[in-house]
């Protein structure tokens, strides 16, 4: 078995395969190998705690191997990067130039930004979408003094939907316990009517929204950032001026897909949403951001997927057991500011029904993160 | 019957972050023009979100039917 991507995703994917089938992998019947391109497993949801100062940026990666159950094989660098997939014959390239054939593949490889995008927008615009924008961003928050702070959204699916929300009721409790608040302007600038497309949490962060005194431009859709005149206009015709642009960036599935001819025009891979095999490839499971299904892309959706692809997956090659479907289960928490959060939970048949923000909630939020290298990772639980 | 070319088919029957229109404005920002972006909805609110936001994108609904307990619009990208 190969898993494509040691992220969130696959990393707990092929923990969870190795506890399944650890007497056929003891016998030598089954082999799993992560491919990777890097050694480094990158936590990303610590990067909006980086980005306002709330942890340490070396908090937010690990080594894959130490996360990896020592059953599982991991290859990284040249020959863990996959250059291309090729279902028809069972096989990956990677860029060493090796063919590795699989039985069954696990398709991981995440969402990822594309700043070239949008005109200006590299220029112009700060993101905690990456590790090295977080810790930018920081730099001018600190030291931001006054004016206007514009949080956009560029596109959607975007991973971790909620964190433009979250980012923005940060900044605002953060310019309040500096005293500057009321030299603060923000905006917040989303491409669809409303703050959020979920019509209850909407209302709701509406409401909030409105409290915190925050100015809300939707629909907005980003067409293009100026830098030197430090303004963005939407393609509905409105343009912002801005001192501090936080923006996230339009996202597409991993290149590879797409030069594999997988996928669609943004490479998101045609997924049931049920089985999570990949259409037409009934030994291609894909999980976490790499689907096209209208989920959240977020960690904890790989989280609940790993379930049932380490089920359904094991089933396939070792027999016994019945498969399971995947009911749709996401569970995210909104930090709305920093020390309180709500969160939402939901799955196909269930809409998510938000709790009054706590700072029960932040503290769940906090020890999630922590606990993510001890336990989740590992798949302890 | 539209003869519009679909790129693409939406399953928007359940709660989803982005929202039936994030997701829509999302393919139709990646559709090429008439082309079109097939939508399945649960409820008459919906349906009626999609038709403001083609109005106001000026985006053509070339579908719209109920298939069993669904509805299912196609919108088609207009340039
Ligand atoms: C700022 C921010 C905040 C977030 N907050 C939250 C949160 O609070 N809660 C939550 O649940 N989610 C959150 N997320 C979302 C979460 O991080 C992602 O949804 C999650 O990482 C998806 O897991 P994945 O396994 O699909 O992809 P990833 O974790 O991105 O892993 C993909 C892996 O594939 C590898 N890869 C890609 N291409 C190739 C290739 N060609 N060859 C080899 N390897 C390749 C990459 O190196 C990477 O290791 C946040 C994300 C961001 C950016």
């Amino acid at each position: 078995m190969l898993v494509a991507g040691g992220g969130i995703g696959g990393t707990i994917v092929a923990n969870r395969i190795a506890q399944k089938l650890s007497d056929e992998m003891a016998r030598g019947e089954v082999k799993v190998t992560v491919l990777d391109r890097s050694q480094k497993h990158y936590y990303q949801p610590g990067f909006m705690l980086v980005s306002m100062g709330e942890m340490h940026p070396k908090d937010t990666f690990a080594e894959e191997r130490e996360l990896l159950d020592r059953r599982v094989g991991l290859i990284t660098g040249d020959k863990g990067t996959i250059t291309k997939l090729n279902p028809a014959d069972k096989a990956v390239v990677t860029a060493d130039g090796s063919t590795h054939n699989y039985d069954y593949l696990v398709l991981a490889t995440g969402s990822h930004i594309q700043v070239d995008e949008i005109p200006g927008f590299k220029e112009g615009a700060q993101t905690f979408f990456s590790l090295d924008g977080a810790q930018k961003m920081w730099d001018s928050v600190r030291g931001f003094q006054g004016g206007n702070i514009v949080v956009d959204v560029a596109m959607l699916p975007h991973k971790c939907p909620v964190a433009p929300l979250e980012i923005t009721l940060m900044l605002d409790d953060y310019f309040k316990r500096k005293g500057i608040r009321d030299k603060v302007n923000l905006h917040y600038c989303y491409p669809v009517p409303g703050v959020f497309g979920i019509p209850n949490v909407n209302k709701m962060m509406t409401g909030v929204f409105d409290q915190r005194g925050i100015n809300v431009h939707s629909q907005f859709t980003l067409a293009g950032v100026d830098p030197s005149g430090k303004k963005i206009t939407s393609k509905e015709g409105e343009s912002l001026n801005y001192d501090l642009l936080i923006a996230v960036p339009p996202h597409k599935g991993a290149q590879v897909l797409g030069d594999s001819g997988i996928g669609d025009r943004r490479n998101w891979v045609p997924t049931d949403k049920y089985s999570l095999q990949m259409k037409g490839h009934d030994d291609v499971y894909v999980m976490g951001d790499t689907t096209d299904i209208p989920i959240s892309k977020a960690g904890s959706t790989a989280d609940y997927e790993s379930y049932v692809v380490a089920n359904n997956v094991s089933v396939d090659a070792a027999g016994g057991g019945s498969k399971r479907d995947y009911t749709g289960s996401v569970f995210c928490y909104i930090a709305t500011g920093l020390d309180q959060a709500t969160y939402i939970k939901f799955d196909y048949t269930h809409p998510p029904n938000p709790p009054t923000p706590s700072q029960i909630h932040w503290w769940g939020k906090l020890a999630y993160n922590r606990l993510y290298w001890s336990i989740h990772a590992r798949t302890i639980i | 019957m539209s003869s519009v070319k679909l790129y693409k088919s939406i399953d928007s029957t359940s709660a989803n972050c982005a929202g039936a229109i994030g997701e829509l404005a999302g393919a139709i920002n990646d559709a090429y023009a008439g082309e079109g972006v097939e939508i399945f909805i649960k409820d008459e609110a919906t349906r009626k979100d999609v038709y403001a936001w083609a109005k106001k994108t000026r985006h053509k609904i070339v579908v719209d039917e109920s298939v069993g307990d669904k509805l299912r619009l196609v919108v088609e990208k207009v340039a």
